[in-house]
Parts: C-alpha cells; structure tokens; sequence
C-alpha cells in the first residue's frame, strides 16, 4: 500500500488519483481477515458452512450461531466484523419482508441479492459512513431453483456455483473447483459432508486456534426450501467425515492440549494479534 | 381553499358506472375473460362498446366493474407497477399481479367502487383468475362472475361449468352465460368482449347481439 | 392589519370574501373511516375440554345475502400449538392472516429455539391481535373483526375473544357473531364453567362442536355446509381438517305440517 499517509485513504466518497477508493480495499481486508466461510450449490439446494473460531473457554459450544436467516428461503453467511454482518441481515430482511407484502410471493434471490448489493453500494459514496466490512455469501431456493450469490464490501456481487471468504478462502476455493468439477451432481447430504470437510481443510492453516462447524443448508427435497441449520446427527457425521478425509486428529474436541493451546493463545495476544472472527 | 365547495356525494350519483356482467374462466390451455360492452350514467347509456376487458400485462388482463373512473385508474396504476416489476426481476406471476390490485383497491376501499377480476397465463401456473370484490379482499377461483349482471348467472355457470374444457367449449360457456345476463340485467347489454390468454399470446373476440341473443 | 386572533394569517375579507367560519368550527373528532364489511364470514365458535381446545368456522364468504364464495378458510394454525379463527370482513381477515404469518416469520428471526422453548403460544398470538383490534379501533379505523384465538399453553387449554372494538374475554365455550346466540348455549349445557373442563373428553367435546355447526347451519342465513374444525390437543397436537360436513340433519318432519295453524291437508 504505497499510498498510504498521502490522504486518500482517510475517507470514502474519495478517489485517489489512479482511481481507487481505499476504505472499500481496507473494507476488503477486514473481511479478509475473518473466519473462513464457504457456500456451495447442489443439484436442488445450497449449503452454507462457517468456522467459528473459539475466542473464550467460556463461551458455550453450540451456541452463539452465525450464519442467519433473511427470509423462510434464504440464509446468509460471512467473513469479517460480524456486527456489519448483522446489519446487512437486518436490511436483508426488510426488502423480503417489503417485497412479500407487495408481491405476495417470496423474493426471488437474483432480487434480494441485487437489493443488498445496492445498498452495500451505497456505503462506498458517502463521507457519513464507512463501508461494510465483510463479504456475504448468500444463498437459497426460489422458483428458479438454488442461488447462491458472494457480496463483497464494493457492493459488487456475482452469483456461484461454491464461494469462499475469509482466511482459509485460498485453500477452500482450490477445493470447491476440484469438488463440482469431480462430482457435478452432488446431493444435499453429499454436499453438507463436502462443505465440512472443505472448512475443516480451510482451518488447516490456522490450526492453533480452536474453532466450531456450523452449517445451514436449504434444499427442495430435504427441507422443503426453508433454511434451516444442519440437523445434529447429519452434522456429526458431516464432521466425522471431515476429520477423516483430512487426517486429522487434534481438533476443537482435543482437550489433551489444552494448556498448550492456551499458551499459545496468550503469546498471539502478546503480539497484539487482533483476533476477527 | 372553502371558496368552492364540493358535494362529493352529490356528484358521485352522476358518475360514469359499469354495471355490468363480467366473468373470467381457466380451461385446458388457458383462461379467457369475457364481458358485455355497457357504460352507463343513471337510465342513459354512456357508451354502448365499451372495453372492459383491460390489459395490465402482455398475458394478465382484468375485467372491471364498478366506477369507470376508479377501476381505470386503479388500471392504469397496475399495468405501470408490472411495467417496473418486469424491469426488475423478470415476467410477473398472475398472483403479484392480483396482489397489487388488491394493495390498491384495499387500502383504499374508503374512497374506491371497484370490482375487479384479474386473469392471466404464466408458463408455470397456467391460467388462473383472482376476483377482487369491492372490500379489497382476493379470491383464488376455477371461475369468476361479477358485476350487476352477474347475480343472474350463479344457477347457470355452476351447473355448466366444467375443469378442462376445449377453447371452443369455454367460448360457448361464457357466451351463454353474458347472453343471459344481458338479457336480464338492464345495467348490461351491447356486444360480448372475450380475450383468450394461452401460450400463444392474447386473442380477441367479439359476438354481437345476432350472434348470441337466440342461443 | 386586522388584529382579531381569529384572523391573523387569514386572506382579507376585501379580496377573498368573508371567512368560512365553518372551517374555526370543524369537527372535534379526528378523521373517521366510515367502513362497513363488505364480503363477511360469520360465526366462529369453540370450546376448551380436558386435553386441549376445539374450534370451528364454516367456509363461505357471504357478499350480503348472496352466498358468493364457497371456499374461504377462516381457521390459521399459528405454529404447533395455536388457532386463530376468524369472523367478519374478509378482506381484513386476509390483512389479519399477513401480520400472522409476519409475525411468525419475526420470532423464527435468529431464534434457534422457534420450534421449542421460544415457539409463539397462544398467549402472545391473543396479546398481539388483541393490540392490534384496539390500535385500529383507536385510530377510528377498526379492524371489521371478532376473532377467537383457540391453543394449548403449557398443557393447559386457552381460549380468548377479541373484537373490532378491541374488548376482550376468556371464558371455556366461546362463540362470535350468529354462535353466540344459538350455539353458545348449546356448547354451555357440556362446559359451562371451568370446572366442566376437565370432565370433558376430547369426544364430547367434538360431539357439541359438531351439533352446534349443525343447528347455526339450519338457522343461521349466512351459513353453509361445509366448514373446517380444528383441535389442539395435548397428545395428537394441532389437527385441521379442512372438509367437515353438517351431517345427520332431520327434515323429515316438515312432511307432517300443513298450513300454519288450523288447515290440515
């Protein structure tokens, strides 16, 4: 970032003289720097899949969910500083909301998608506000079948067939090409199992810190186009799965290095290691 | 502003009224929406081939009854939704276009006399009919009657009525049904209007008073 | 200047004309929505018994005296463990039907306990209709309504009432409209008081709805056969069926009367 100290990186609604809006690119970053979170298309359905990084022994397993529900029809997952996460929910579930009372059919997810991406947009214009600070994958079941779109902080969206953000999006990406090029015709069940293991290798790089699965999939034949989370039984056995396929034998259920884990933690904190989740 | 004052309901009483007989029917291929041509102020025919057979969409057509004025705005208004609709996201679904007919005719039931019945073919629902009668409220139906003339069909279509009839079947039907109400609903007469709505498109058709009065 | 209060800001009479007075003497009230309802369902009517509640509502949609829509459901299953039943316009009851399913749409909101722990109860559906019929009615723009919310709440049976005018009340048999005159006493003679309720059984209890349906369709003139009936029971749950028919009725006996009063052929 060679331009940084010249000034205009201070403020959005700027353009630095090559044309670039730096507070979109540090927006970038943050969500860059989150936890990785990966969506993928199947022949009738979406799965998402989040790594939920464990910041506190104290915090309860299971709980504190991050992937949510816009509409009956569509979830939504993403990377960087959860709070804007929420907010583009929220804004998310205005426009299904708003659109239903109008229409009265569901909002169709090529709709919703650009509705959030205009309104991600317009944080980029104005000196009031700053950018939103994650990229969110959204994705569904409408009358056209599954959807999944990736929204980044620009406001630019594209729709996927597997989309990846966060730290581990390299590794997860090169995964997700291998996956739908190799088995095109994944169901529901085959591609919950995919997105667990593809999370569990994404993590691979991160492996010191201790981190949760949780995943949601909407599907016309196994949930009937609602979102809904991953039933228990399937997600165990999801990550069962992914443990295997990656080798992998210390994990967040590990307790046998619990001390080790938590001297390693102190020593990230000592170097002022921002943790993002 | 209460210089010139406005009897509202006076001049209401002189308004421009379609009582009338107006129907839609689905069928095999479609649905078609059917309705007499008269437009009248009190006793006095205001217009004896009037259109009441309206288009909001390519293959979504309504039929109107109640205040001209009213239900051609309320039109009017629709067909520029569905306009801004299929910018946006694509060919609207007979449904969101009864929907927004309903919005209109509901939040303003105060101030609205509009009986509508909406029709209209989609390749994924194929023909379905809305009626909307004057509270606002929408009804999902194989058929709908409505309008002044109406009241003197229910006995005939229910018995005549079948699913899945031909096009020709379904003309047949509606034609023996608007001829009857015409006969005896004075607020009704001149020539029957049909659209049929199928995957081919919208198609008009006309009968006049030779071709149906002695059915 | 003319320095009366009443006139300041007002155009001169010398240009305008003398002042409306009318205008200074306006109604006191705010504006009024004159409404009436237009396409109508009539009675709703229901009753607790040991293990749950019973509700019921024909299906026609009454345009005045004609009998012009056939099929109009009036029962809503709120969740798995709630009926709302609904009399009156039509077209308010489908607005009433939106804000439900917003409702529920809102409490599934990042709530992973929405089917369990946190599954909307009968209570909360009846509190917020309850708002609801009184905002509109206070704004002079009443909801044309009297409804019925029917469930079960921590096994225990719930039934309450609320109107266009927003009044409410609970009682073991509960009935709107036609009902409350001809089938609520019906449905007294089986649980009048709280204390009947636990010597109902589900039977019974389904017995009287029945019957009552029977008789407000031999009386009431905005009834018609058909009609859908719903019971919330603590076991076998929320169970709607949609096509019950009044059966077992009795004409027989108009054969035997002649004239109407002294002739007999």
């Amino acid at each position: 970032m060679t331009s940084i100290g010249t000034g205009y990186d201070l403020s959005n609604s700027v353009f630095s003289p090559d044309g670039r809006n730096f507070q979109v690119e540090y927006a970038v970053k943050a969500a860059e720097n989150g936890a990785t979170s990966v969506g993928m298309k199947f022949k009738d359905g979406i799965v998402l899949a989040v790594e939920k990084l464990v910041t506190s022994k104290l915090l309860v397993p299971g709980k504190n969910k991050k992937i949510q529900t816009i509409d009956r029809h569509v979830g939504c997952a993403y990377s960087g500083l959860m709070p804007d996460g929420r907010h583009l929910v929220n804004r998310g579930r205005e426009e299904a909301s708003s659109f239903k009372k109008t229409y009265a059919t569901p909002i169709p997810l090529p709709a919703l998608a650009d509705r959030l991406g205009q309104y991600v947009q317009a944080h980029t214009l104005y000196n009031s506000v700053r950018p939103f600070g994650i990229t969110a994958i959204v994705g569904g079941v409408d009358d056209d079948g599954a959807h999944l779109y990736m929204l980044e902080p620009s406001g630019t969206y594209w729709g996927y067939k597997g989309a990846a953000t966060g730290k581990g999006r390299q590794s997860a990406k090169a995964e997700l090409e291998k996956v739908i090029s190799n088995k095109p015709e994944l169901d529901a069940r085959e591609a919950v199992k995919e997105a667990a293991r593809i999370i569990y290798l994404a993590h691979e790089d991160n492996k010191e810190k201790d981190f949760e699965l949780e995943m949601s999939w909407c599907s016309i034949s196994e949930t009937n186009g609602l979102h809904k989370a991953v039933p228990k039984d399937l997600l165990d056995e999801a990550i069962a799965f992914a443990k295997a396929e990656n080798g992998d034998d210390s994990d967040s259920d590990d307790s046998s290095d619990e001390s080790e884990n938590e001297k390693d933690n102190e020593k990230k904190d000592a170097e002022g290691d921002v943790q993002l989740e | 502003m209460n210089g010139i004052q406005v009897d509202i309901n006076h001049l209401k009483k002189g308004e421009v009224s379609l009582g009338t007989s107006i129907m839609a029917v689905t069928f095999r291929d479609g649905v078609i929406l059917g309705a007499d041509s008269r437009t009248t102020t009190g006793a006095y025919i205001a217009n004896r081939v009037t259109d009441k057979l309206t288009r909001v969409h390519e293959k979504v057509w309504c039929c109107r009854s109640g205040s001209a004025a009213d239900t051609q705005a309320v039109a009017d208004i629709v067909q520029h939704y569905l306009e801004l609709y299929t910018a946006q996201f694509g060919e609207p679904s007979t449904k969101t276009a009864a929907s927004i007919f309903k919005t209109l005719c509901y939040e303003n039931k105060d101030n609205l006399t509009a009986g509508i019945i909406v029709a209209g073919y989609d390749e994924k629902n194929k023909g379905e009919v809305y009626s909307i009668p004057l509270g606002g409220s929408v009804h999902k139906q194989k058929y709908a009657i409505a309008g002044s003339g109406s009241t003197f069909i229910y006995g005939y279509c229910d018995k005549n009525y079948k699913e899945n009839m031909s096009k020709d079947e379904t003309v047949s039907f509606m034609k023996n049904s608007l001829s009857q109400a015409i006969k005896w609903d004075g607020s009704s007469g001149g020539v029957i209007r049909m659209v049929v709505l199928t995957k081919d498109g919208a198609e008009r058709l006309i009968f006049y008073p030779e071709d149906y009065e002695n059915l | 200047m003319n320095h009366d209060p009443l006139q300041w800001g007002r155009p001169s009479d010398e240009h305008y004309g003398t002042y409306n007075k009318s205008i200074a003497s306006a109604s006191p009230y705010p504006s009024m929505h004159t409404q009436q309802p237009i396409v109508t369902g009539t009675s709703v009517i229901s009753m607790k018994y040991k293990d749950g509640v019973i509700i019921a509502a024909d299906r026609l949609g009454s345009y005045g005296s004609l009998l012009r829509f056939s099929d109009v459901e009036r029962l809503f299953p709120v969740g798995r463990n709630t009926v709302v039943g609904i009399s009156g316009d039509i077209s308010d009851m489908q607005h009433l039907e939106n804000l439900l399913d917003e409702m529920q749409t809102e409490n599934n909101y990042d709530n992973e306990y929405a089917e369990d722990e946190e599954a909307l109860k009968p209570s909360y559906v009846f509190e917020y209709l309850a708002n609801v019929m009184y905002n509109r009615r206070s704004k002079m723009n009443p909801l044309w309504n009297a409804l019925i919310v029917a469930g079960l709440e921590d096994g225990k049976p719930f039934l309450k009432y609320v109107n266009l005018l927003g009044v409410t009340y609970s009682a073991p048999s509960l009935a709107t409209g036609f009902g409350a005159h001809l089938a609520l006493p019906l449905l007294r003679k089986i649980v009048d008081s709280e204390s009947d309720v636990k010597k109902t059984s589900a039977e019974d209890a389904e017995k009287s709805i029945k019957e009552a349906m029977k008789v407000l369709f031999y009386r009431d003139a905005r009834s018609s056969r058909n009609y859908s009936i719903a019971i919330v029971d603590s076991k076998k749950g929320l169970v709607l069926n949609k096509d019950a028919v009044v059966e077992d009725m009795v004409w027989g006996f108009a054969k035997d009367i002649k004239g109407y009063g002294t002739q007999n052929v």
